[in-house]
């Protein structure tokens, strides 16, 4: 009975006044299933927004997307480095597309949560004039940077010979990769953007928590360095996500399948926590910002 | 046939926290901050036909801005509901989600899409977009380097092109030239007759009288008025100068000291013997019934008439220390002031001062005085009508066109 609301129908229907679908807004949410709805109708709002958000960060450098491959891969480099030669870290052969294979996916990780736990409160000029689910802002920038992530991989594949890397079946494990880490970030950043209307220590919480993440995730140094840790980092969810892009480049290392599995549990969960946040405080949000 | 707005006991609260939440004191139970119930809006009722141009006025923090974003669907009402046929398209600020480094074509786009619109239903309205904001040239430019004027006909031009069921305005009358402001009343008007439903507030109350036949005063969250549009006005500024009553307790003015003495105990503006909220243009006369409270000799009696934003229009008062006749305590005298309003458009409010005759003693000071409104004339301003007459030639250039929404526009000639 309670349609979803006003603002931007774009489901196509001819919304003339005259036998027009009638909204209601009052104080109860939308059951679970107007709101998966009213996401959806959105959707073109999303790509939309995560195609301007991209155009913008890019328009003005020379070097356009290239950037998005160039600064993991030099923070890799720098990485492979310091922990191969100077910490002489005993590693696997292929060191270099490991420690590339991770950091490619971790630096899509830290910036898009950089961004989107912050999006609905920096997008407030857009959403306390015309409604559309807030949700939609916290996914744009895991959208938009899917197209870095993606060249970044495609680079590395290219790559992979002169890195003495050798192509295998394992290379499927890339787009599933993708899928699970844009998952997984996207969920995240849509709790932490939920969290951060409320209370905004959250920004530097973030940035703060990113710093240690990134050196409890193995990524710089070969899992089998933590020995008896190890299993323990399993339950990083981004150790199992990274897992998958290591093992598709560098090849096997030791349980990656149960890391990826407590990875998947643990997005799973994380997805239906943050659609039902929003769900619940979607209307309640402009009251803050 | 159902309506197409229709707000039923509608209640916004707010909490008013004294302080901003922080993460790690709001989990210590004891320390959480105290907060303080607001309510923006209350026990509000209120319902559009389809077609209808309603005018929503009140003073800041009345509680305006809050019904908006509850007809725009962003906030939710704490109780009550908000119920509405079709598409609403806000048009509170120009250029929603506008990007400086994109084109006008994408964030045309980017725009229409936000308000709700599909991309083949862009696609269909761009070439009536463009031309309506006249930026045909400079549709591939990036709006960096628009101006301000350019920037809002992009933004509203693609607002009134949705085709909207309900279509919000909040003072963006004030968009580009006067030339593109015309347009815009007149696109208003278009959109209107089209049977779309239109809420504009506004603090211009020419605007507002301009554009709606209806008009509701909010107070304090609450409905004040609803009806026609005259009235409405004149409800919110009697209410705004007795708020202004209220604050100013401190009745000392200047080196007068304020000993009462004198009550103001009826007052009317009258045209002939007719009483008047909007002048006509034929001589107004004030009259007032003052009773004194105590002996007076030669009162002295002082009027002001000001403008809506406190300008001075005129002001008149009996001559100093002329002795004319005294009062008991009790009696009772009528007061006439007779003035010819020569007055620009717009709302004008007379105060009163009675003081004694050589005006140390201050015995009455009615400084929510009576309003009254001078009908707007196209072109004019200020707050003096000089009857002006332009020639080019010889040719007297008067204007032939008429933009009021609620009725349908004729070749009314005004000259």
């Amino acid at each position: 009975m309670a349609e979803t609301v006003a603002g931007a129908g774009t489901d196509g229907v001819a919304t003339t006044a005259a036998g027009a679908v009638e909204h209601v807004i009052d104080s109860r949410p939308e059951t679970r299933r107007e709101w998966l709805r009213s996401m959806w109708n959105h959707r073109s709002v999303l790509s939309m927004l995560a195609r301007a958000d991209f155009h913008v960060r890019y328009k003005r450098a020379a070097l356009g997307v290239a950037w998005a491959v160039a600064v993991p891969v030099i923070q890799a480099g720098v990485l492979a480095f310091v922990f191969s030669r100077v910490i002489r870290v005993q590693s696997t052969a292929n060191f270099g597309a490991y420690v590339l294979g991770g950091v490619l996916a971790w630096s899509y990780f830290s910036g898009t949560i950089a961004t989107g736990a912050t999006a609905i409160v920096d997008g407030s000029g857009l959403t306390d004039k015309v409604w559309f689910p807030r949700a939609l802002l916290s996914v744009v920038p895991a959208i938009a940077n899917m197209v870095g992530l993606s060249v970044s991989f495609a680079v590395i594949v290219v790559a992979m010979p002169i890195l003495g890397a050798d192509y295998s079946i394992r290379l499927l494990l890339i787009p599933l990769g993708i899928l699970l880490l844009v998952s997984f970030t996207a969920s995240l950043a849509l709790v932490l953007s939920a969290l951060h209307v409320y209370f905004r220590d959250v920004k530097f919480l973030v940035q703060a928590a990113l710093l240690v993440w990134f050196y409890v995730t193995p990524i710089a140094y070969p899992k089998g360095l933590l020995k008896s840790l190890s299993s323990v980092i399993d339950f990083n969810p981004m150790t199992g996500i990274v897992s998958m892009f290591q093992v598709a480049v560098a090849g096997p290392q030791p349980h990656w399948g149960r890391a990826v599995g407590i990875s998947v549990a643990f997005t799973l969960v994380l997805m239906a926590v943050a659609l039902e946040t929003h769900r619940r405080h979607d209307r309640l949000f402009v009251d803050l910002l | 046939m159902t309506a197409a707005v229709r707000m039923t006991g509608v209640g916004k609260r707010y909490w008013q926290l004294s302080e901003q939440a922080m993460l790690l004191r709001s989990l210590i139970p004891f320390a959480r901050p105290t907060k303080k119930e607001l309510w923006a809006l209350r026990d509000f009722d209120l319902e559009l036909e389809q077609g209808d141009v309603l005018g929503i006025i009140g003073r800041n923090g009345a509680g305006k801005t809050t019904l908006l974003r509850m007809l725009a669907g962003v906030t939710r009402p704490t109780e009550g509901s908000v119920r509405i046929r079709g598409r609403v398209a806000p048009l509170i600020s120009v250029g929603v989600g506008f990007h400086k480094e994109m084109s006008g074509r994408e964030n045309v786009y980017v725009n229409g899409m936000l308000l709700g619109l599909t991309k083949a239903e862009i696609d269909a309205r761009f070439e009536a977009i463009v031309e309506f904001a006249e930026l045909a040239d400079f549709i591939d430019t990036p709006v960096k380097f628009y101006s301000s004027g350019m920037f809002m006909r992009l933004g509203f031009s693609v607002a009134v092109h949705t085709d909207p069921s309900v279509l919000l305005v909040d003072e963006v009358l004030a968009v580009g030239d006067l030339a593109f402001q015309m347009k815009c009343l007149e696109r208003m008007k278009d959109i209107r007759e089209a049977g779309t439903t239109i809420v504009l507030v506004s603090h211009s109350m020419p605007a507002v009288r301009l554009l709606c036949p209806r008009a509701i005063v909010v107070r304090h969250g609450h409905l004040e008025y609803d009806g026609d549009t005259e009235t409405a006005i004149a409800k919110h500024h009697e209410l705004l100068w007795a708020e202004a009553e209220d604050g100013a307790s401190a009745r000392q003015v200047g080196d007068q000291a304020f000993t009462g003495g004198a009550t103001v105990i009826r007052k009317e503006l009258f045209e002939g013997d007719k009483p008047i909220r909007v002048a006509s243009g034929e001589p107004i006369t004030f009259r007032m019934a003052v009773r004194f409270e105590r002996p007076v000799t030669s009162p002295m009696f002082a009027f002001t008439i000001r403008s809506d934003d406190g300008t001075l229009a005129y002001a008149i008062q009996t001559p100093m220390k002329l002795e004319h006749r005294s009062f008991d305590k009790g009696d009772e005298c009528e007061v006439e002031l007779r003035f010819e309003p020569r007055l620009g458009g717009g709302n004008y409010r007379l105060t009163t001062v009675i003081a004694s005759s050589e005006g140390r003693d201050l015995l009455c000071s009615d400084e929510i005085g009576s309003a009254f409104n001078v009908p707007a004339r196209l072109w004019r301003q200020g707050v003096a009508e000089l009857d002006g007459v332009v020639r080019v030639n010889g040719t007297e250039l008067v204007e032939q066109r008429t933009w009021r929404l609620g009725e349908t526009s004729s070749d009314a000639r005004s000259s």
